[in-house]
């Protein structure tokens, strides 16, 4: 292997994290309605094809030119491009976010630019209502985060089933009040994948969990696509149902309905009929709807053989549920089939399950079970009034162990290892502080999402929650806070305590600029603000780069002879003379650059090592000019409604465990307006999610021809 | 409950190490003529006391206190290569005596630390896995698929249970997370639990009502898949194909247990019951339970804990101490107890010389004994509990005659990988990979 070949292996590529193009289009929804219903129209969209075959084909087709991949060339009319809503929606999101054409490149005249996206998008719209259907979920099994909290359900247990590595935050003093609507001042919280001991908690002996489901790579952990069922897996399912009602735990120490189900009935009663009457309670709510006769009989009558066997009537009742556990019905999550190829609403009960799911990531509880039985859930009011009280419901807990950690990709400053030499007080004891980093955010979007804050705090927040060890971390970005107690001191590895402090200094607050994003956006040695750069793409604007070409090597770690002199900026613009990589890197290197005075640690820096000034200037979206990150953060919030948006993508995505497709761009514009108009709070964006028609709906046809119909 | 499966004869107990009669229809390998070759691994919690356990150390500093932080020897091993006859034992070693010619000291072996979790968590959990530091991505352990199952792909398929984990810990409290009785991981994040119940552990192997049981639930399971079916999309009923594939797999598995009832009836093994058992008898009841497996061709791949990692509560060691003690505590208290801790650690080497006489007291279909088929590691993932050191550990590989030269003294050079072992290991097992984890080559003085 020749050295030009090593550069490329074992070093990181460009940017890391990458999501798949998830649509952002902001719509200027009255103008374009109002184009849609003029004859006009036809001729409007007519003049989409000319301005593309002048102004993009030269890198987009012609000579043999398809830089990334996206050939315009084949688009003769305005049906062709019509019939291809994802190649719509790339175009809409280039031109909206000004990323297209490069800034090298001849440009669109303002009123051109807008003209163009008033078109397309009006296209899109079009090309998706024609189709009134939606990409469907496919069937999948529960996660371990959603079993483990299925089953904790089901049995109404008073201990965990197995340890969840993957709820990063752990509660040591019960401080989540979702109900009261106010975040304490102070909290005791742990680090659960870094601490010491912090796996330690109660939990049924003797079960072991299944493999961790990971984040699918452009998104989160409950995607369907992800989700699939080996025979391993499925003889874990099976023997962990066992184990689970086999533990030496469950009894009616642990077990809420022990009395109510597994316990023997009053020898007077007829216990053969008995059972029949708590497997339907049992099996209605593992299966989250009505069981058929048939199915409740198979259940009722294997307990019969086993008691008519001389099996003691709770170790009986124990296999039934350890199977109720196993089942299909219990593990799959799904939408039962439609009568059509359109989309459709969910029957009540499956709206209670998306909903609980998306809120809980549990079984709905028997309250929504009943409303779906009445048929009263879909009723607006009723409908308003459960998703709040669900959102005062301490089960909302679940919601802030999944969402948010991976919403931020949080999981990475576990791998995250700053070197030793250069970052010595990253280090303390055997751990890291990465293990104080990690909670801060999270505690700042719990506290926004409880206290029913604007989502502008997520971006620029004017308190956030730190330790004492946390505030010595910052360094120069420490708060003027002092905790109570002066005694305290930092170095905790189990417990911590976390207070709420004022922010006042802007350079600290929100998502972006915390130590443990700063973190985990850097490498061992220097900070990567192109990794930084996508990551703000990503997860702030819901727009994600492309992954780079594989044939580009790395920038290495340290600067190479004769480069000593030069910033990270110029090493950077040298490193990428080629022209195939500006599209991209125009578009995300000035959000990484923006953070460079945050070192590889989220320290506050203004110099670099070799004493040149950080230059961090730049422009967001070709529009928002800053000189300083404090000017950076008042250039998203100017940009806070693309922000919603892409949020609210994140949320759907999540909420329907699928990536976002073209048809649903239109719910995301209504629920980012809707957000707007009430202050940007974070519960309306979520209960307009809810709202929203590709949440209320399903789009799961029978045959083969529907679906092919729906391509 | 009655157990129909209930079998009553002759176990040994305590010691008194009855041969199980030769099986000669029950052993898998009966019908490949050869005897199956097995590999088994004994894990030591918390180090070992250097001065008692390794030659030449006798005179060196006692630790004083928790030195967690030293992470490396007090005392100067020999940074070089040597091989020599295993010749005086030392005084933790001394009960090998009668087997000195089957078992082979390595000593110099070295692991790495990750720094960021507990040194005692992953001492344990990484033993079988040493993957490099930070290699693993998105996991805070250096934790990767475990020699165990790597190997068990090889020669674990034909046996109703590739593998068999045990852990001897008979703590009642969940003090600790599963990082520290557990040495074994199918891979990353994915646990192959270890059973600390004997009870729990015969019914596994034994009981063809846990089968009848398992059954039961699946075939009411699949019924319930039959009746999803009708309710399914287009594309969900062809995703949904996948559950009985699973459901199919798993039956065949259930179907080799069946096959073997009949055989394994003819196994003589009581019972355990749920009376509480001292130390050493249930140290011993859990590796009888490993050795029948291992005979038995229940499986070929077995994993042994003589007690979990750290855990400070204290347990009784019967005939040792008046009073519960806690391991963990009098290792960090060596200058005080070096006297007891010596006595745990000759203690648990007589527990794995009890398991060496059960094995070489097994005689195969083919006149070999079940230690000369077996390779059985005697090992810890801390080279002493109080420096909490991860290099110079101490590490004895027993039996496997076919393959393993015994009655040596094996000094690896300094910085050698203990990875270098589990890659020696697996290659006589037949696994292709030229590497393993961390290592740097192979241990040849080992092979015979």
């Amino acid at each position: 292997m020749d050295t030009k070949m090593r550069k490329y292996v074992g070093n990181t590529p460009c940017f890391t994290g990458h999501f798949p193009v998830n649509v952002i289009l902001m719509l200027r929804s009255s103008i374009i309605f109002c184009l849609l219903i003029t004859a006009a129209l036809v001729t409007a969209e007519d003049s989409i094809v000319p301005v593309i075959q002048k102004n993009c084909v030269q890198c987009h087709g012609k000579d043999g030119k398809v830089k990334g991949k996206v050939n315009l060339l084949e688009i003769k009319d305005v049906a062709a491009l019509s019939a291809d809503p994802e190649l719509l929606q790339k175009l809409v999101e280039a031109i909206d976010f000004e990323e297209m054409p490069p800034e090298d490149e001849p440009q669109l005249a303002p009123d051109e630019r807008a003209k163009l996206l008033a078109e397309l998008e009006a296209l899109l719209h079009k090309s998706v209502a024609g189709k009134n259907a939606y990409s469907q979920a496919p069937i999948r099994r529960m996660n371990r985060f959603q079993y483990n909290n299925a089953v904790i359900d089901l049995f109404d247990l008073k201990c965990i089933v197995f340890t969840l590595p993957e709820r990063m935050m752990r509660d040591h003093k019960n401080y989540f009040k979702p109900e009261s609507g106010k975040m304490a001042d102070s909290v005791t919280v742990g680090s659960r994948p870094l601490g010491k001991s912090q796996m330690i908690e109660s939990r049924l002996a003797g079960v072991a969990a299944f493999p961790q489901d990971l984040r699918a790579e452009h998104g989160f952990d409950n995607q369907a696509d992800h989700l699939s069922l080996s025979p391993l897996l499925m003889e874990s399912f099976l023997k962990l149902g066992q184990s689970i009602t086999q533990s030496k735990d469950f009894g009616s120490k642990n077990v809420g309905i022990w009395k109510t189900f597994f316990l023997a009935p009053n020898p007077e009663a007829d216990v053969k009929k008995d059972v029949r009457v708590r497997l339907k309670g049992l099996l209605t709510k593992a299966f989250r709807r009505p069981v058929k006769d048939e199915v409740l009989d198979r259940y009722t009558s294997f307990v019969h053989q086993q008691l008519d066997s001389g099996v003691e009537y709770s170790t009986a009742m124990k296999s039934v549920a350890a199977a109720a556990i196993s089942s299909p019905k219990f593990i799959y999550l799904y939408d039962r089939t439609g009568t059509a190829g359109a989309a459709e609403p969910l029957d009540d009960f499956e709206l209670a399950s998306r909903l609980s799911f998306f809120l809980w990531g549990s079984l709905p509880d028997e309250i929504l079970l009943d409303l779906a039985d009445a048929g009263k859930l879909r009723n607006p009011g009723v409908m308003e009034e459960q998703i709040t009280r669900m959102m005062n419901d301490q089960k909302l807990k679940r919601f802030c162990d999944s969402f948010p950690a991976q919403w931020l990709q949080l999981e990475r400053i576990i791998s995250s290892v700053p070197n030793r030499e250069a970052y010595p007080n990253f280090y303390y004891s055997k751990y890291r502080d990465s293990m104080h980093m990690m909670l801060e955010p999270l505690l700042l979007f719990e506290t926004v999402l409880i206290e029913n804050q604007s989502l502008t705090q997520l971006i620029d927040s004017d308190f956030t929650y730190r330790s004492v060890l946390l505030e010595d971390a910052y360094g120069d970005l420490k708060s003027e806070h002092k905790p109570d107690g002066a005694k305290q001191k930092g170095g905790g590895v189990g417990p911590l305590k976390f207070d709420r402090i004022p922010v006042t200094d802007r350079r600290n607050g929100g998502v972006i600029t915390n130590a443990a994003v700063m973190t985990m956006t850097s490498g061992p040695d220097r900070t990567q603000p192109i990794t930084r750069g996508a990551w703000i793409a990503g997860v702030i604007f819901n727009n994600p780069p492309e992954p780079p070409p594989a044939d580009v090597p790395a920038l290495g770690e340290k600067p190479s002879e004769g480069e000593e002199h030069l910033t990270l900026r110029e090493r950077l613009s040298m490193h990428r003379e080629r022209s195939d990589c500006k599209g991209c890197h125009e578009q995300i290197d000035p959000l990484g650059f923006a953070l460079e005075n945050y070192d590889a640690i989220g320290n506050w820096r203004t110099k670099y090592e070799n004493e040149r000034d950080v230059d961090m200037e730049g422009t967001l979206f070709r529009k928002h000019e800053f000189a300083n990150v404090i000017e950076f953060k008042d250039a998203i919030l100017a940009e806070k409604d693309r922000f919603t948006r892409g949020f609210a993508g994140h949320l759907l995505s999540f909420s329907l465990a699928r990536e976002l497709g073209p048809a649903d761009q239109i719910a995301l514009d209504a629920i980012a307006t809707a957000t707007a108009a009430d202050e940007y709070k974070i519960q309306t964006l979520i209960k307009q999610v809810i709202l929203s028609e590709p949440f209320q709906t399903k789009t799961n046809p029978k045959s083969a021809e529907a679906v092919a119909a729906n391509r | 409950m009655k157990s129909t499966s209930r079998r009553s004869f002759l176990r040994g107990i305590g010691g008194t190490a009855l041969a199980l009669p030769c099986l000669e229809s029950v052993s898998s390998a009966a019908t490949a003529k050869q005897a199956a070759q097995r590999m088994a691994h004994f894990y030591v919690p918390i180090g070992v006391v250097r001065r008692g356990f390794f030659p030449g150390e006798a005179d060196q500093i006692i630790p004083k206190g928790n030195l967690g932080n030293v992470m490396k020897s007090l005392g100067n091993q020999d940074p070089t290569f040597s091989v020599k006859p295993l010749d005086k034992l030392t005084p933790t070693m001394e009960p090998l005596a009668e087997f000195k010619d089957k078992v082979t000291l390595i000593t110099g072996m070295d692991r790495t630390f990750q720094v960021g979790t507990d040194v005692h968590a992953q001492c344990a959990s990484c033993y079988l896995s040493s993957a490099e530091p930070y290699t693993i991505k998105g996991t805070a352990w250096p934790l990767d698929r475990t020699l165990d199952h790597i190997v068990a792909d090889k020669i674990g398929g034909s046996t109703p249970f590739r593998t068999l984990e045990f852990s001897c810990n008979s703590h009642k409290d969940n003090k600790e997370s599963i990082y520290f009785d557990n040495i074994s991981w199918y891979g990353t994040g994915h646990l192959a639990p270890s059973i600390r119940d004997p009870r729990k552990m015969y019914q596994r192997l034994f009981s063809t009502q846990e089968i009848d049981r398992y059954r039961d639930i699946t075939d009411l399971v699949l019924e319930d898949a039959n009746s999803m079916k009708r309710e399914l999309g287009y594309n969900d009923s062809q995703k949904f194909a996948e559950y009985f594939e699973s459901i199919r797999t798993i039956e065949t598995q259930m179907d080799k247990l069946e096959k073997m009832k009949a055989e394994l009836s003819l196994v003589t093994f009581e019972e355990p019951t749920e009376a509480y058992l001292p130390r050493g008898e249930y140290i011993r009841l859990m590796g009888d339970l490993m050795v029948v497996a291992l005979q038995a061709g229940l499986t070929n791949v077995a994993t042994f804990m003589v007690g979990p990692e750290r855990w400070d509560t204290p347990y009784k060691f019967e005939g040792l101490f008046d009073k519960p003690k806690s391991h963990h505590q009098m290792s960090h208290n060596q200058t005080k107890m070096i006297d007891d801790l010596l006595k745990v650690d000759r203690f648990h080497m007589e527990q794995y010389v009890y398991l060496l006489n059960r094995m070489n007291g097994i005689v195969e279909t083919d006149g070999t004994t079940l230690l000369d088929n077996t390779i059985f590691t005697y090992g810890s993932g801390l080279g002493d509990g109080s420096t909490h050191q991860y290099n110079d550990l101490p590490i004895i590989v027993s039996g496997g005659s076919k393959h393993i030269r015994g009655g040596q003294h094996i000094n690896m050079p300094e910085g050698t990988p203990l990875a270098n072992l589990w890659l020696t290991q697996s290659k006589i097992f037949g696994v292709g990979q030229e590497r393993f984890a961390d290592s740097t080559g192979m241990v040849k003085s080992l092979l015979a």
